[in-house]
């Protein structure tokens, strides 16, 4: 059996809050296996969100252990974990998080440029290119509409070539079309670049594109509803 | 209006968080301008009340070189209860120590038994000045502890002042009369009048004022017995001077640095205003999806502009508060420090003029300021307020804002003029301020451009701390309008301090001793000056001597009109001046216009008039002027214009008559020598050893004086800038820290992409660091500009700019933006990117 690329295993996260300590996520089991698309699912609160940030450390797990490509993330300080992003993860979120000082090519070309990349412009360009914005490039994301926000957001979680993508429902805040649009840019993004990809979503349509889906509720697997392998 | 004020009191629920920066700017502008109104309003309370002690009598008539004729005197008893005469004059006073000479420059007041008419002197140990002054074996004197410790004299030694040896019996702590105006330059020293007597020091010619000081009968009117003196003594060059106002300079003073330090404190809240409308553009950045929203449910453009104005105004309303609180209580609270640095009482209060200044210019600096970001919120439509969210407001309000702004500014300024003293400094003042922030927003429009070009040159590429940096200096809602401008004024002024400081310095302390002379000796009588030469010229180590007789007069009349009529208020009418007289022609390129008389010219009187002061008068060949000398008017030609260089310290005469004008007037001469280091001190001590009235001013104790007192006004003035810039860097916390929340953002979404926290602060650190120098880079600009104007037009003298002092002013710049910014990085850099990104989904 291959090492899968993300293992959580007996995972919880405990955040406080101003009425107390709200568990979020408990006891969590998860692994992905290289090249793997799983879907996570679930009403939302269900911890979903949380769950995809533990597995880009961008989140710390109250318990448990979190490994991403053999790290242990948990044992890996911010700025460790900052690295391990820039070399193996891209992120897509809902709300795109652009820069907003930065124009749509600077933006797809920053992760390069972190990850010292001379040609951080020139594959910026061509990334863009591929999500259909060459003639967008120097536009900032306030001048852009949130089709464009998102592709753009796509076109610089895939520049670098990370070897996982995590997206969190990177259509939720699109309509029909552009959603339709940005999700076959994604799975062609990971098609093209074999990418294991890590996806939330409401969407039904999505998660039947999925090798596999976790289903979540009150932040824990919910072994009822989900498909825990490829059909 | 009442839905306006409902809606915005719920709007208010949410606390001041967001205001603090809107509040201390505001406090600290009204704050700063009420305590100097205050302090102003409380010397000027002081001296009116104290008028005849400040005065030294209830009225002053004052000569220059002569004492009061028999007329004179005889009016002075008919009108007052008592006169006191006293005499004012330099010398050097001498004393021996370890068989060396050793000699102080001092100015000598000769009081008789009446001195002083009203107040007390302060003397040390305690006496009364006739124990003081009585003779015992010797005449006794007094004299300020500074002479005393620089002669090295104890209480009961000997010191002369001419032939005449006198016993120092204490040291003078007060004078009361002092801050009327009755010093020179030299430390003090109180003789009795009858005791100079034999001191050889008051002979024909020696420059000498008397002050005769009335105490009048109760109800006496002041008004009508100055203009009876002037009736019945003319223009005859008595001064006059009463309880009225009793200090007129020192009132002047008071007047023009209070008014100056108010015009300051509008530098300061015109800095404020940026920081009032940095503030008020955060708070209604953060408002926009409410306003959005109340425009979705049918609120009109007019509400949300009444609902955030009357916001806007309550906070004003505090800050007002606060600050007129804190600027009336401050000068209470320090008035025994600033009372012991007076001369003078002063009358420490309430006083509500100046309070009222200070909220009127408050209340106009907040509206000015926070109406153009208000307006913008009327203009926008509901749907770009969703879009533009995360950029901010943007774009020009409607034009009757603009003009409502432009109003509203013009009233500011014109008050300020109005209430100032200065009218003219205020105007100038104002447009200076608004030139300097037109400048530093053209200037922080420029960085922004050239930050944004290079973030897309190839000099960032590959450098993305850099590329960040330069992308946030130039990119959209980028705050380097309010840094820049923050910054911009203070350090602009700062730079220019050190630029003219540094230049005056270069010119007074070390070019102007290479060509100025050694000493400068005075009341050298007629006889004296045989010998005076023989021994200088004599001496191996003197380059040069110049002599030249002098008489003191002032001018009267220009081609028989009153002087001030003609002249205004040029610096050659202030005073008695020094005239001279010569029959030869002084080197022929000196002349610019006209002819010198003749040897032996016996024609009517002619004078050469000194050329770049005829033509600021207005005056050339053949006009005729009038100067009165001891009492007598003497009206004389010009014949010529010649060219006097009065920067190198040597001598230098506004008017030159011909001799036989001034023939038989009683004159005395001055010398200048111009000799080595070596040979000062032999000299020094053979013409007083010779001639004890001669008096020698050593030109580089002046040179140090002058330059002191250019250092003192360039640390006032930089403390004026510092104040300004303090308002600053408020401004630029308060900017930094509206700008923690789009830094939090932006950390969280590098960290995403993988930036680490110290690419990420180097980032932070940079941009704050370029903003910083750019400010600093454009307040060296305009002060070398300043420097070279001030030097060029006004000292009429070289400019070279100076590096230290720029490069004290940029690296300053970069420091304070650098300080302000990293104070607001830690918690961007610590926060969980998970938490901040979710937040905003």
């Amino acid at each position: 059996m291959t090492t899968p690329i993300l293992d959580l295993s007996n995972v919880s996260l405990r955040l406080n809050s101003n009425a107390g300590p709200v568990d979020i996520l408990r006891d969590i089991t998860v692994r992905v296996q290289a090249g793997e698309t799983l879907g996570l699912v679930g009403p939302s609160g269900s911890g979903k969100s949380s769950l995809l940030m533990l597995m880009g450390g961008l989140e710390r797990a109250s318990g448990g252990k979190v490994t991403a490509l053999g790290h242990d993330l948990n044992a890996l300080n911010e700025d460790a974990l900052a690295r391990l992003r820039r070399d193996h993860m891209g992120v897509v979120f809902q709300s795109f998080h652009l820069i907003p000082t930065m124009t749509a090519l600077e933006n797809v070309a920053t992760p390069l440029e972190l990850a010292g990349h001379r040609d951080a412009f020139d594959r910026a360009a061509v990334e863009l290119e591929a999500v259909g914005l060459a003639d967008r490039a120097h536009h900032y994301p306030g001048q852009l509409s949130g089709g464009e926000q998102q592709r753009v957001a796509l076109a610089r979680a895939a520049a670098p070539r990370p070897k996982i993508l995590l997206a969190d429902e990177p259509t939720g805040n699109l309509d029909e079309a552009n959603g339709a649009a940005i999700m076959e840019l994604l799975f062609g993004l990971r098609d093209r670049h074999g990418a294991t990809l890590v996806l939330v979503t409401h969407a039904p349509d999505l998660t039947r594109r999925c090798d596999r889906v976790i289903r979540l509720r009150d932040g824990q697997i919910d072994r009822t509803g989900a498909r825990e392998a490829a059909e | 209006m009442r839905l306006a004020a409902r809606i915005a009191r719920r709007e208010l629920r949410g606390g001041l968080r967001g205001f603090r920066i809107f509040l201390a700017c505001l406090t600290l502008g009204v704050a700063a301008v009420a305590a100097v109104g205050s302090v102003r309003v409380a010397i000027e309370g002081g001296l009116a009340r104290e008028g005849a002690v400040i005065l030294g009598g209830d009225a002053e008539m004052t000569f220059s070189l002569r004492t009061a004729t028999e007329a004179e005197r005889a009016w002075m008893a008919a009108n007052a209860v008592a006169v006191s005469e006293t005499l004012d004059f330099r010398s050097m006073a001498v004393t021996e120590r370890d068989g060396e000479a050793v000699r102080g420059l001092t100015q000598v007041r000769a009081v008789d038994g009446l001195y002083p008419l009203y107040g007390e002197v302060g003397l040390s140990p305690a006496m009364t000045m006739d124990e003081a002054l009585a003779p015992r074996d010797l005449p006794g004197a007094v004299m300020h502890p500074v002479l005393i410790g620089q002669m090295g004299l104890e209480i009961g030694d000997t010191f002369m002042l001419g032939t005449q040896t006198f016993e120092l019996r204490a040291a003078l702590t007060r004078e009361p009369d002092m801050a009327g105006g009755n010093f020179g330059p030299g430390p003090r020293t109180i003789v009795s009048a009858a005791a100079l007597e034999t001191s050889g020091l008051l002979a024909p010619g020696t420059l000498f004022d008397s002050q005769y000081r009335l105490q009048l009968p109760p109800g006496a009117d002041l008004a009508t017995l100055q203009s009876e003196a002037t009736a019945r003594f003319g223009d005859n060059g008595h001064g006059w001077r009463d309880a009225r106002d009793a200090a007129p300079a020192l009132r002047a003073f008071v007047e023009r640095i209070g008014a100056f330090l108010v015009l300051v404190g509008l530098a300061g809240m015109a800095v404020g205003g940026i920081g009032i409308s940095a503030a008020v553009r955060s708070y209604l950045d953060g408002k926009t999806e409410t306003i959005a929203t109340l425009k979705t449910l049918g609120a009109s453009g007019r509400l949300i502009f009444a609902i955030y104005l009357m916001q806007i105004a309550l906070l004003t309303l505090l800050g007002l508060v606060l600050g007129l609180i804190l600027g009336a209580v401050l000068p209470l609270a320090i008035a025994p420090l600033i009372a012991a640095r007076l001369p003078v009482p002063a009358n420490f209060g309430l006083h509500p003029a100046p309070l009222m200044e200070a909220a009127l210019y408050g209340a106009l600096t907040a509206l000015i300021f926070a109406l153009w970001p208000l307006a913008r919120t009327e203009q926008v439509r509901a749907a770009t307020l969703f879009r533009q969210a995360q950029l901010g407001l943007s774009g020009w309000p409607r034009w009757p804002f603009i003009a409502i702004s432009a109003g509203l500014a013009a009233v500011l300024i014109a008050t300020a003029a109005w209430l100032s003293d200065l009218p003219y400094l205020a105007l100038w003042s104002a447009g200076g301020i608004i030139a300097a922030l037109l400048v530093l927003m053209l200037v922080a429009g420029l960085l922004r451009i050239v930050a944004r070009r290079l973030a897309k040159s190839g000099l960032a590429r590959g450098r993305s701390a850099l590329r960040l940096a330069l992308g946030a200096v130039g990119g959209p809602a980028s705050d380097s309008t309010s840094v820049v401008l923050s910054l911009g004024l203070g350090l602009t002024v700062l730079a220019a301090v050190g630029q003219i400081d540094t230049n005056l310095r270069a010119a007074i302390q070390r070019d102007l001793p290479e060509v100025a002379p050694a000493y400068f000796f005075i009341d050298i009588q007629r006889d004296q000056l045989p010998g005076f030469r023989e021994r200088v010229t004599g001496d191996p180590g003197v380059t040069r001597v110049e002599t030249a007789p002098i008489l003191r007069g002032f001018v009267t009349r220009i081609n028989d009109r009153p002087a001030r009529e003609v002249a205004g208020d040029h610096w050659v009418l202030h005073g008695d001046r020094g005239i001279t007289f010569r029959e030869s022609s002084p080197p022929a390129d000196e002349i610019i216009a006209g002819t010198w008389w003749p040897p032996d010219y016996d024609g009517p009187p002619l004078m050469a008039f000194a050329a770049d002061e005829a033509r600021e008068i207005g005056i050339g060949i053949g006009d005729t002027v009038t100067v009165n000398i001891l009492g007598r008017d003497i009206t004389a030609m010009i014949a010529a214009l010649r060219e006097v260089d009065f920067s190198n310290a040597g001598i230098g005469f506004v008017i030159t008559m011909s001799p036989n004008a001034l023939a038989g007037a009683p004159h005395t001469y001055i010398a200048t020598v111009y000799a080595d280091a070596g040979s000062e001190a032999a000299i020094l001590r053979d013409v007083a050893r010779d001639a004890p009235n001669i008096t020698a001013i050593r030109v580089r104790d002046v040179v140090d004086q002058v330059a002191r007192a250019l250092s003192g006004i360039a640390a006032a003035t930089s403390w004026a800038a510092a104040a300004t810039l303090a308002t600053g860097f408020m401004v630029l916390i308060g900017a930094a820290a509206a700008g923690e929340r789009a830094r939090t953002y932006e950390a969280a979404v590098l960290k995403t992409l993988g930036a680490t926290r110290a690419r990420i602060l180097f980032s932070f650190a940079l941009r704050a660091a370029l903003q910083g120098a750019a400010a600093g880079l454009v307040a060296v600009g305009a002060g070398a500009l300043a420097g070279w104007a001030v030097m060029r037009f006004v000292m009429d003298t070289g400019y070279a700019f100076n590096a230290g002092s720029a490069l004290v002013i940029v690296t300053g710049g970069a420091a304070a933006s650098l300080v302000a910014g990293l104070g607001f990085a830690w918690r961007p850099l610590a926060a969980r990117p998970a938490r901040i990104l979710r937040a905003r989904d």
